[in-house]
């Protein structure tokens, strides 16, 4: 599903931010990505979904070379992947309902659709009974499993977390690693970069850990 | 997908409806401007039409003109082409009707006692497109004929105004075009100003993958609508313009605007004002729009 062979970036040519990643993620895998402040985690993620551009290498994404995909064809890569930020990025004047709609009004689906696919979003992150309460009535574990909603609503290939758990409670994360948990058992290919021990010990997917921008090891621990 | 768009569009005029009626406002003054150019140069154009409808040759004779050069003149005027009719005015009757026309000015007349008006010949012609012309065609072609004193049908003044009238053209296309640029700018500043406040909604939509298109789309809408407002709007405050004029000084004039009217621009320059403010509107939204996604493109 992810291929990346000989990736390297640099945000200054003195200061390379990732150096010779190669790796192959299968569909349906659980892949944790971690690492110090610093390591190159959420670069990685960024280049994934080509929101940041790599300097060398190759990276394949469901089968597209996602260097060569043109400016203005982005937009169909980021629609197969669904994205999870640490900071949620939900929108304040959007009732929670309206945050996950919202994923599917872009793609210009009928209302139909949207209402009926949101309202399966919600229910399966258990925030039906919140639809109308705007994102700051919410708890921080609330706000992060509605953007989870909204990265699943239309139900993508891959989904890319980056420190999901990173602003909440340790019994938060949990719920919220149960919720990628069951997109993955859905299908879902799930990358997840996260630097919480926690988070690892309590699962047994691979993880690969980077290190000023290199991967340091790979651990296969199920 | 026009649906979503014209929802955001609503949806960011709402938003910032203080910005967007700041934005209308200064087009309409802007637009305003070349509108009021514009209404004089119609109506001077108008003035014009009608004042060379009233335009008519007078061949003035010497004193001294025998019998044979005077039917000689007559013939000439009569083959003039677009000639209506020529009719001879007599040293007598040019007298009578100038004392007829200055009766009130009785101690001026008592003053002359001699007769210092010249016999004339006065030619109308046929209405038509090149009336002017056609006119300074025959003056031109009995210049020099034996027994004229002299040939008047208000050349140089005509001329003047014709040339200012070109002036006028040239001076209304100047200025529609440094303020076409002062409208893109205003509309470009405040699409600026609702991409601002709506970036973080703009960033999360193309991370989550939405067509560029439908990003710009509302804005794009955005733009034109400013345009589109502003430019009805100075419409409006040009037709007030208009029955201000039509109430208080049509036909106040005199003998200078009798029987004209105070034109309002046409359908056409209606049309004109709209559609070049539209299409400013786009543009101005299309480059704020164009310049912030740019700056996405890592």
């Amino acid at each position: 599903m992810i291929q990346l062979y000989n990736v390297y970036k640099a945000y200054q040519s003195s200061h390379p931010v990732l150096i010779d990643i190669s790796m192959v993620i299968r569909e349906g895998a659980f892949v944790f990505i971690t690492g110090p402040s610093g390591a190159g985690k959420s670069t990685l993620l960024k280049i994934l979904f080509r929101w940041e551009k790599f300097d060398r290498g190759q990276v394949l994404v469901n089968r597209m070379n996602i260097g060569k995909i043109p400016e203005d064809r982005l937009y169909l890569l980021r629609r197969k992947i669904g994205v999870v930020f640490q900071d949620y990025k939900l929108l304040p004047n959007k009732t929670i309902f309206e945050n996950v709609a919202f994923a599917l009004e872009i793609m210009g689906a009928d209302r139909k659709a949207i209402r009926y696919q949101t309202w399966e979003a919600l229910k399966n992150v258990g925030l039906t009974h919140k639809k109308d309460a705007y994102p700051l009535q919410l708890s921080g574990g609330e706000q992060q499993r509605t953007a989870i909603a909204r990265a699943l609503v239309n139900r993508p290939k891959i989904l890319l977390a980056d420190e999901p758990t990173g602003n909440l409670d340790p019994d938060i994360a949990s719920e919220i690693l149960s919720l990628f948990e069951a997109a993955n058992k859905a299908g879902t290919t799930i990358v997840l970069a996260t630097h919480s021990q926690d988070l690892l010990r309590q699962s047994d997917h691979p993880i690969v850990t980077l290190n000023q921008g290199r991967i340091l090891e790979t651990q296969f621990t199920g | 997908m026009f649906r979503n768009a014209l929802h955001y569009a609503i949806a960011n005029i709402r938003s910032n409806r203080q910005v967007c009626l700041a934005s209308i406002g200064s087009i309409a003054v802007a637009l305003s401007f070349p509108g009021l150019f514009l209404f004089i140069f119609v109506n001077l154009n108008s003035f014009l039409s009608n004042w060379n409808r009233e335009v008519q040759l007078m061949v003035y004779l010497k004193d001294d003109i025998t019998q044979q050069q005077q039917v000689d003149i007559e013939a000439l005027l009569q083959q003039s082409p677009n000639a209506e009719m020529v009719t001879f005015i007599s040293r007598e009757d040019a007298w009578t009707d100038f004392q007829t026309l200055f009766a009130d000015k009785s101690g001026l007349l008592e003053e002359l006692d001699f007769n210092p008006l010249p016999a004339s010949f006065r030619v109308h012609f046929k209405e038509g497109p090149d009336r002017v012309d056609t006119i300074r065609g025959a003056a031109d072609s009995t210049k020099g004929v034996p027994g004229i004193e002299s040939i008047d049908y208000g050349e140089q003044w005509i001329a003047s105004f014709e040339t200012f009238l070109i002036f006028l053209k040239i001076f209304l296309v100047a200025l529609g075009g440094i303020l076409a640029m002062g409208v893109l700018l205003i509309i470009s500043n405040t699409i600026k100003l609702s991409v601002y406040s709506r970036r973080e909604e703009i960033e999360l939509m193309l991370l989550i993958g939405a067509n560029p298109r439908f990003i710009k789309t509302p804005f794009f809408l955005e733009g034109i609508f400013h345009g589109t407002v502003g430019a009805i709007i100075s419409i409006g405050l040009l037709k007030l313009l208009h029955l201000y004029f039509q109430f208080n000084f049509e036909g106040t004039f005199g003998s200078m605007t009798q029987g004209i009217e105070f034109q309002f621009i046409g359908i056409f320059y209606i049309a004109m004002i709209i559609g070049a403010s539209m299409l400013v509107g786009w543009l101005g939204s299309s480059l704020s729009v164009n310049q912030f996604l740019k700056s996405y493109q890592k």
